[in-house]
């Protein structure tokens, strides 16, 4: 499918590719969201009208909210959506200014791939353990082990921003 | 090193990160781990394991969910073009008098306020449908980019509220009795919104010209096409209130009814659907980066003990508590002029939270006190998105209007701003503004 974008940024081959899958991503971890909407829903109507709510629905929005937001950082990343301050970069020029942002990325990529690691040898223990929540007995350690795709992912988009930023901008008339 | 100073030092640090145009939640978190590493003596085993748990903790919270589903909720309220509905409505009612066009827009921020807890949002949104108008009927450009910049800040001011949710998680208040004590404090925000209005039309009748008298029917159709607004509002604040529904549950009565009200409409086709989401994913990965950068923050800040130490220094001193309240709420003025409002909490609220508590004020119980410091802060840090030199929501409507200098625009803001500080010294002064709503519905 193709993903639309009212502002694509102009990444090309890898990065194009990058944005594609970091997108598509933050789509699936959004429809989750929308997963959850619905859970949540249908068990407050029911537990309001029927007295039946879905049993677990807590566990459920908690098991599904963890790997659903940790798709949305590499987008984030590479729509340019992070908070930064830009007073003294903007003052210190394009050359500097481009320097800092790669710097940014870069440890933006860096923070990802420490929390991606963390995250996953915190799964692996957590199945050792083999601790379950407690209603629907489901093992925790595999949501949290979906956490780790997300985090891996702003780890490669910092990375690649971070070499983005210092290429020099294409020129009008551009090489291939 | 005393881990106080070490403290220090961490901030200090994150402050040269900020400056180096670092991501803030990054900044925080590198300052943060930094700070901790050297306060276990560079024993990095201990930060490696209390990392194998920090992010998934922070994103399987249960309250935290509200975030992103208030999020989509004024997502999908921004496409189902509920902004233009206000808009209109309000317009159909007050068009007609001098200012009125103006007006419409405070009233319509407001009403989108309601429905969508981010100030940068509302000002986008309502820029874009209201500032044409305003231009179109001849408002001047610095009353029509000041209004809806300033208006634009109701977006938090009014519950449901970003800020608010966040001040919630830290300092364990309960979301609900925020929402319902931020009621007052908004509707006098509006109010003062509306009589700046009022002064400058009245000192240059030329600045805002009357618009045309819209017929009763009109007026009436233009209101039912907004009632679902009001509708969810009430759902939401009455129903988190009123015990029947939890936060999150209360997020997604709103976000599924915003939804399917989009969609029941036709305003909201796939592209449109898929555009919310990504708007959504966007803006809540933004908010979670600062979160966890948070997170790792003040784990290091606890360990080097700095929160407490500043808050008994701070009671010991026997400074009065008010001239220590006016003192933090300056310090968040000039915070303001360089950071984000979120980031401005999360940084100090683990700070001066406990400063607060610490004191006495108007003999106000600790409940109480925790509810009125949450509302303070939330206003001193909406300030901040309208003041130089940063002000986020001015940059974001002199975007929209190009034929407008961004020197005019502060300069419209001016009054607005007047206003707002108005309104902080009425909540320093008057806790009871802020606590009736709560204490009456206990």
């Amino acid at each position: 499918m193709d993903i639309q974008d009212s502002n694509p940024p102009e990444f090309e081959g890898f990065g194009r590719w990058l944005y594609r899958v970091s997108a598509l991503l933050a789509l699936i971890g959004s429809v989750v969201l929308v997963g959850i909407v619905l859970v949540s829903l249908v068990s407050l109507v029911g537990r309001k009208l029927w007295a039946t709510p879905i049993t677990g629905d807590v566990e459920i929005v908690q098991a599904l909210s963890a790997p659903a937001l940790a798709c949305f950082f590499a987008y984030c990343h590479l729509a340019r959506g992070d908070v930064r301050v830009d007073i003294v970069a903007d003052a210190l020029g394009p050359h500097w200014s481009a320097r800092l942002e790669a710097f940014g990325s870069l440890l933006l990529g860096l923070v990802g791939a420490l929390i991606a690691w963390r995250t996953a040898v915190g799964a692996v223990s957590l199945r050792e353990v083999g601790e379950s929540s407690a209603l629907l007995a489901w093992p925790i350690w595999v949501s949290q082990a979906l956490v780790v795709p997300g985090f891996a992912l702003q780890a490669i988009a910092g990375l690649y921003m971070a070499v983005h930023a210092l290429r020099p901008a294409p020129t009008s008339g551009g090489t291939a | 090193m005393s881990p106080t100073t070490i403290g220090y030092l961490v901030f200090a640090g994150l402050l040269v990160l900020i400056a180096m145009r670092t991501p803030i939640g990054v900044a925080m978190f590198v300052a943060g781990a930094a700070g901790y590493l050297q306060l276990t003596d560079w024993n990095v085993t201990v930060l490696l394991a209390s990392l194998k748990n920090l992010a998934y903790a922070r994103l399987s919270n249960y309250d935290l969910v509200v975030i992103p589903l208030f999020l989509m909720m004024g997502q999908f309220a921004t496409k189902g073009g509920l902004s233009r509905g206000l808009f209109n409505c309000v317009g159909a009612f007050v068009g007609h008098r001098r200012g009125g066009i103006a007006f419409a827009a405070i009233g319509a921020c407001a009403g989108f306020g309601a429905i969508c807890g981010s100030s940068v949002a509302t000002a986008a949104t309502m820029g874009q449908v209201a500032l044409p108008e305003l231009r179109r009927h001849g408002y001047k450009g610095g009353l029509a980019t000041g209004a809806l910049a300033a208006g634009g800040t109701l977006g938090i001011l009014i519950p449901p509220s970003v800020p608010l949710v966040i001040y919630a998680i830290l300092t364990q208040e309960s979301i609900g009795k925020l929402f319902v004590a931020a009621v007052i404090p908004g509707l006098i925000a509006v109010a003062g919104y509306l009589i700046v209005v009022r002064v400058i039309v009245a000192l240059d009748p030329s600045a805002a010209p009357a618009g045309p008298l819209t017929a009763w029917p009109e007026r009436i159709k233009s209101l039912i096409g907004v009632l679902p607004v009001l509708l969810v509002f009430v759902v939401v604040i009455v129903g988190i209130y009123a015990g029947w529904a939890n936060a999150t549950e209360a997020s997604t009565i709103g976000a599924g009814a915003c939804g399917i009200s989009a969609i029941a409409k036709r305003e909201l086709g796939l592209k449109g659907f898929i555009d919310s989401l990504l708007g959504t994913a966007q803006a809540t990965a933004m908010i979670m980066l600062i979160l966890l950068g948070a997170d790792m923050m003040n784990m290091a800040l606890a360990v080097s003990q700095l929160p407490t130490q500043l808050a008994s220094s701070v009671v010991a001193s026997g400074l009065p508590p008010l001239l220590v309240m006016f003192g933090i709420l300056l310090i968040y003025i000039f915070l303001g002029c360089v950071m984000d409002s979120l980031a401005m909490i999360l940084l100090t609220i683990p700070i001066f939270y406990p400063v607060v508590m610490g004191l006495d004020f108007f003999g106000l119980s600790q409940v109480d006190k925790s509810v009125w410091f949450g509302i303070l802060a939330l206003t001193v840090v909406e300030v901040g998105l309208i003041h130089p030199p940063v002000g986020l929501n001015v940059y974001i409507i002199n975007r929209l209007a190009k034929d407008v200098p961004i020197g005019e625009t502060f300069k419209g803001v001016i009054p607005f701003l007047v206003s707002d500080f108005c309104r902080m010294l009425l909540l320093v002064l008057f806790p009871v503004v802020s606590l009736f709503l709560v204490r009456h519905f206990n």
